[in-house]
């Protein structure tokens, strides 16, 4: 079943249209991926789904309810969480209270302990740092901790913005192990990247996005052995 | 040396109370970028409010200050989503104009209803010697409050659910918004503490000098002076700079006419933003 679903939707910024009707939707239980060059509207989609922009036309669908036109902060308490790009941390904050900001929503409040613990484990530096303000963390710490900030929402649908964004590879590797392990564990992800080669190879099913439309989707493996997308993404 | 003594406590003392105007100053601009231009007015109110409960309803002035308190609050979350909702995304011009015509209503309405004849809260605790130094427990009094609301309003910050979301929308409001923070709601109690301290800090001065419902005027001057001092958004940096400016309030007139203060405080005041325009103790900048 589509836990959620974006139909036809277009948007933009001011005069500027980015989306073109696009449509995409996520199985519950499922790790999907969208891929696409810069400025294939990846990112604008996501706004689009969060109600940062509203759509112009077309609608967002979470768990059969339409929730185009709901605040950001009314998807986030119904389990629709998005980890930004960008990490958008709280940067005066301490990591534990950029942890606790993640358990705002009233769904994640009874669990803060059990999902600290949880993040923690995950993220053991998280745990070293736990009294540092986040600020002045690495980029790759601080990429954990926007992901874990996002695992205390007590996600449904979790979507994460360019996990791969200006970090080593190694790092890279080591937190698409550890999406690998919250897809095992159930949780419903959207992964959005640049970094096609390792969103298909992780991913269950993946959509491609060229100039604002879903330009060809199928299961991840079969995308990554296509023809089109090998050589327009892939380089082979 | 005893006089000069007498006027460093007594402007210390007063300094508190600067501190804690100032803060409602500080408090808005550090969370939504808004410069308040009504702060002023808002301060006159806080000081007609205990006036009216003192002399007409015969209330504690102390007692009188809880009711300022909540009036204050409330009257911000109004003034919030009347004037400064609307304009909140748009270019500083845009909301300093709009917290402006707030003041000018403030003002206006004060006027006609309270005329610009001066009033004074006729209620003295007496007086303290120390020494040759002889201050009055208002002051005291006064300082004691503000200090223990400051401490208060830091707790509040560090340590309660709606204080902790206050932090992250002054620090990121996207990202709150992203984690189920209603930032819309935290913004207009955010206004609201800025105004309450606003009022607060007006009802104490009432306890102390006569006024008249355009003296909040003044403490909204030496509020921005102080915020300049300490560093915008930052609440203890408005205290501390409550403090030198108290200070130096006690001492400028003991060697020069007390009409040069002003004077001395905007020389500062500019010196501040030429030489160290993030304040002297740092603030933060996001």
């Amino acid at each position: 079943m589509a836990i959620l679903e974006i139909r036809d939707v277009t948007s933009g910024y001011g005069e500027v249209q980015i989306l073109w009707g696009t449509s995409l939707s996520m199985e519950e239980g499922r790790l999907t991926s969208l891929v696409g060059a810069n400025g294939a509207g990846k990112t604008t989609l996501l706004r689009t789904v969060m109600g940062s922009i509203k759509p112009w036309q077309g609608s967002v669908w979470f768990n059969g309810q339409d929730i185009s036109h709901l605040p950001t902060h009314a998807k986030a308490e119904m389990g629709v969480v998005l980890v930004p790009e960008g990490r958008q941390l709280f940067t005066d904050m301490s990591v534990e209270e950029n942890l606790e900001m993640g358990a705002s929503p009233k769904r994640a409040r009874a669990h803060v302990a059990r999902n600290l613990e949880r993040v923690y484990e995950m993220f053991p530096r998280l745990k070293e740092r736990r009294a540092q303000k986040s600020g002045t963390m690495s980029g790759g710490e601080q990429q954990m901790l926007a992901v874990a900030r996002g695992i205390m929402a007590e996600p449904i649908v979790l979507m994460i913005d360019e996990l791969s964004l200006g970090l080593a590879p190694v790092l890279v590797l080591d937190l698409f192990q550890s999406l690998k392990k919250l897809k095992d564990a159930g949780l419903t992800m959207m992964l959005v990247e640049q970094n096609v080669q390792m969103a298909l190879a992780i991913s269950d099913y993946g959509y491609v996005l060229a100039q604002g439309r879903v330009e060809i989707d199928g299961p991840s493996r079969e995308l990554a052995e296509n023809e089109h997308v090998r050589s327009a993404y892939l380089g082979h | 040396m005893d006089f000069l003594l007498t006027s460093i406590l007594d402007g210390l003392l007063l300094g508190f109370v600067y501190g804690l105007a100032a803060m409602g100053l500080t408090l808005i601009w550090g969370v939504m970028n808004v410069i308040n231009l009504s702060h002023g007015p808002i301060i006159s109110l806080g000081m007609f409010g205990v006036y009216l409960l003192f002399s007409g309803l015969g209330i504690n002035p102390y007692v009188a200050l809880i009711f300022v308190a909540i009036f204050g609050l409330l009257l911000g979350i109004v003034i919030y989503f009347v004037a400064v909702n609307r304009v909140i995304n748009a270019p500083h011009l845009s909301t300093l104009l709009a917290t402006f015509s707030v003041a000018m209503i403030i003002t206006g309405l004060g006027t006609a209803v309270f005329s610009a004849s001066p009033r004074n809260v006729d209620y003295s605790l007496g007086s303290f010697t120390l020494g040759s130094a002889t201050i009055p427990i208002n002051r005291i009094v006064a300082a004691a409050l503000s200090m223990l609301i400051t401490a208060g309003l830091y707790i509040y910050l560090r340590r309660t659910r709606s204080g902790r979301y206050i932090r992250a929308v002054a620090n990121n409001r996207n990202a709150a918004e992203l984690m189920g923070v209603p930032s819309v709601r935290i913004l207009a109690l955010s206004f609201g503490i800025g105004t309450m301290l606003a009022t607060v800090a007006g009802g104490l001065i009432a306890t102390l000098f006569p006024f008249t419902i355009l003296a909040g005027g003044t403490y909204e001057l030496k509020s921005f002076v102080i915020g300049v001092l300490g560093g915008l958004g930052n609440p203890v940096g408005a205290l501390l700079g409550g403090l030198i400016l108290g200070v130096l309030e006690g001492i400028i007139p003991t060697f020069m006419p007390a009409t040069w203060v002003p004077v001395i405080e905007f020389i500062l005041f500019v010196l501040i933003l030429m030489v160290r325009p993030q304040g002297l103790f740092g603030a933060k900048k996001s």
